[in-house]
């Protein structure tokens, strides 16, 4: 389990325009330190979640929600990361291989073409973004494979079959998603304008 | 009529869904009392839920597991090294020439272990040699682990070797396993408290259970308890038929329904026997009133004629015919002031009833003594006495209960003619009462008439004053006693005379309704 201690940082952010909707590319590098390699090395799936937001100065609801996952898996035998990248534009989610530790950080560190929605819903004032960045959060198939287990614990064993657990049934289904818990990173950009948005 | 139907069903349900206080009470008892312990249960189950993840979740196997993926890497990296060396190995021996190429490697497939396939290249990329292993991999399923090892002519040697595929098999499961196992760790609280609100909700529903059941069994009682409550009202506004069922429990509320019925039917006894009483009383005001009226003229009357009589003997007329007739007229006036007197005599009988004086008697000692001291009963009829065979302790008046029995046997006689009359007299006793029954062999009592015979001035018969059976019923009335009309078993009128039973003599028998006894003819 990634251990990552949760802090507001400054990430550095680009913005540009392409389409008529606001790309951004975000530095979310101090959000990965190198020590990690041991823990996404670790031969088990490790999931990075980036939830990036774009909101007025002023305060008020975000004009914009992107979030993307991304799901980590060292092959120990090839040794090599093998990288599933999930997004609202990719939701079956994209597959790559990158060749060591230092390919992966920097495909964590600055997360490409996250797509803020359109040029005319930016702010009148100044803004900024928000990136929460969250290492190892519970998925739902977490979730939902720990509610199996729960409710039958003997599944999948020699016992298997065995008698189902009426209170680990009812205690299976009243499992609540977890909150976060410290793997969390808060990132923030600086302030921008809606005349310092480029047109690419 | 339907809308009528629809709503007395609804009133139904309604009142069958309507819960009284005392359910409600015994309801929240039997909820307090089944779910106070489980109350702590739940702590418990909030530790042992914790205890149990501690238990399952030691960081040091959580760790353990977790590193597995990481020792198959370390494995895989031994393998690959071995492989290396062993690959050095072959190419160091490849002969100069190229056509002892095939032998070599064939050799060196022998020769070295888990080498599956080997390709000898010469720097253009052409194949030197090459040899293949036949048959299974020792170690099972395998997958291909290449081996490659550049030769200093700028040629290439080219090795596959077998890697056993359960690694990868166990990889996957090992890797699956600690996948579980850390989600279950990041859920661990998650996980606890999902277990602490499951228990809670089958704490709620075990409540829910009892507080039914609760009910269900409180109704059993209040039911009844209202069913009492409903007849006591009754019986306040006079309802003196009211009677509840006490079901066949035998606990306390139907021991109070039935101590109920019986007080009821002692009431309505009693009001009747006072009502009878009240009654009896009023006509006997009638017959003293009606004994003196009739009584009063007769005397004159008989005189009067006597003087004309005497008057007509001193000196009789010429006229023969009116000497007849008054002789006539004067046997008619004397047989009709007889019966007058006759009457007279009845009503002042029934008019002057003595007051009941009881004293201490066994009812079946009387009866043979009754019998043995009514010579003219035993002379018109053939009298069986049945007794039971334990005393009957009474208290009677002896002379008045005489007079009882001697209108009911002259009845059984009456009724009986012109046969010879058959009367059976029976003794026998219950929990309280003591039985005396008179039954002859006649005609019986007409089922129409029976709750009227008691009736003063009712009769069937063609003569008689219809005085009888009420003197009967008011002198067992005032032995705090009932009489009952009715049939005879195998034909005939039979009268039942329960008095109460007195405290027994010391060293009597107390044998209960034995019907065994002496028989009289």
């Amino acid at each position: 389990m990634i251990r990552l201690r949760p802090t507001a940082l400054v990430a550095l952010a680009l913005l540009a325009a392409r389409g008529g909707r606001v790309v951004a590319t975000l530095d979310l590098s101090s959000a990965f330190p190198t020590t990690i390699e041991r823990d996404l090395g670790n031969g088990l799936t490790n999931v990075v979640a980036a939830y990036v937001t774009l909101a007025p100065d002023a305060g008020g609801d975000p004009t914009a929600l992107f979030g993307r996952v991304i799901e980590i898996l060292f092959d120990v035998w090839e040794e090599t990361y093998a990288v599933t990248v999930k997004d609202p534009q990719r939701p079956e989610g994209v597959r790559l291989v990158l060749r060591d530790f230092a390919a992966l950080r920097r495909f964590l560190a600055m997360e490409h073409d996250v797509d803020l929605g359109p040029v005319s819903a930016l702010p009148e004032g100044p803004f900024h973004v928000d990136a929460r960045v969250e290492v190892n959060p519970v998925s739902k198939e977490q979730l939902q494979r720990t509610r199996e287990y729960i409710a039958n614990p003997a599944a999948g064993t020699r016992t298997a079959g065995g008698t189902r657990s009426v209170l680990g049934a009812m205690a299976s289904f009243l499992l609540r998603e977890p909150d976060s818990g410290s793997d969390v990173h808060l990132l923030r950009s600086r302030s921008f304008h809606a005349r310092e948005v480029a047109v690419r | 009529m339907r809308g009528h139907a629809r709503r007395g069903v609804a009133r139904r349900v309604l009142g069958a869904l309507r819960v009284s206080r005392f359910e409600v009470k015994i309801a929240v008892a039997l909820v307090v009392a089944a779910t106070l312990p489980l109350f702590a249960a739940l702590v418990l189950a909030g530790r042992v839920a914790e205890e149990n993840l501690s238990l399952g979740l030691d960081p040091r196997a959580v760790d353990r597991l977790e590193s597995i993926p990481s020792l198959y890497g370390d494995l895989f990296q031994a393998r690959k090294q071995l492989y290396a060396e062993q690959a050095r190995a072959v190419a160091r021996g490849l002969p100069r020439r190229p056509a002892q190429g095939a032998a070599y490697l064939a050799g060196a497939l022998e020769r070295t272990p888990r080498l599956r396939r080997v390709a000898w290249y010469a720097a253009d990329g052409r194949i030197l040699a090459e040899a293949e292993a036949k048959g299974e991999s020792p170690g099972g399923e395998w997958r291909e682990a290449p081996a490659r090892v550049s030769l200093p002519d700028g040629g290439r040697l080219e090795c596959v070797f077998a890697i056993e595929a359960r690694f990868f098999a166990e990889l996957g499961e090992a890797r699956t396993v600690a996948e579980l196992v850390q989600g279950v760790d990041a859920l661990r609280a998650e996980i606890r408290r999902s277990y602490v609100r499951a228990f809670a909700l089958l704490l709620v529903a075990w409540a829910a259970i009892a507080a039914a059941l609760g009910i269900l069994i409180a109704r059993r009682t209040t039911r009844r308890v209202t069913a009492l409550v409903d007849a006591t009202r009754r019986l306040a506004s006079g309802d003196l038929a009211v009677q509840v069922d006490p079901g066949r429990s035998g606990d306390e509320v139907a021991g109070l329904a039935r101590a109920f019925n019986a007080m009821v039917r002692e009431v309505r006894d009693s009001r009747d026997r006072i009502v009878y009483l009240e009654k009896i009383s009023g006509w006997q005001e009638v017959a003293r009133r009606l004994a003196h009226e009739i009584k009063n003229p007769l005397t004159p009357i008989q005189l009067a004629f006597q003087q004309l009589e005497a008057r007509w003997r001193e000196a009789p007329g010429q006229d023969a015919a009116f000497g007849k007739l008054l002789a006539d007229a004067g046997e008619i006036v004397r047989d009709e002031i007889a019966t007058l007197q006759r009457l007279v005599q009845e009503f002042s009988g029934f008019a002057k009833l003595p007051e009941v004086k009881a004293e201490p008697a066994d009812l079946g000692e009387f009866v043979d003594e009754f019998v043995r001291t009514s010579p003219q009963i035993a002379e018109s009829a053939e009298v069986a006495i049945v007794k039971a065979a334990g005393a009957c302790p009474v208290a009677l008046d002896r002379a008045l209960m005489r007079r009882v029995l001697a209108n009911l046997c002259l009845n059984a006689i009456e009724a009986s003619r012109p046969a010879r009359a058959h009367i059976h007299l029976g003794v026998a006793r219950t929990r309280d009462r003591a039985v005396l029954t008179v039954a002859d062999e006649g005609p019986g009592i007409h089922r129409d008439v029976r709750d009227r015979i008691f009736d003063p001035y009712f009769t069937t018969k063609g003569s008689g004053t219809g005085l009888g059976l009420a003197i009967v019923k008011k002198i067992v009335l005032q032995h705090g006693g009932d009489i009952q009309a009715g049939e005879r078993p195998g034909g005939g009128a039979s009268f039942a005379i329960a008095l109460p039973l007195a405290a027994p003599e010391a060293g009597s028998d107390r044998g209960e309704g034995a019907a065994a006894g002496e028989a009289h003819a």
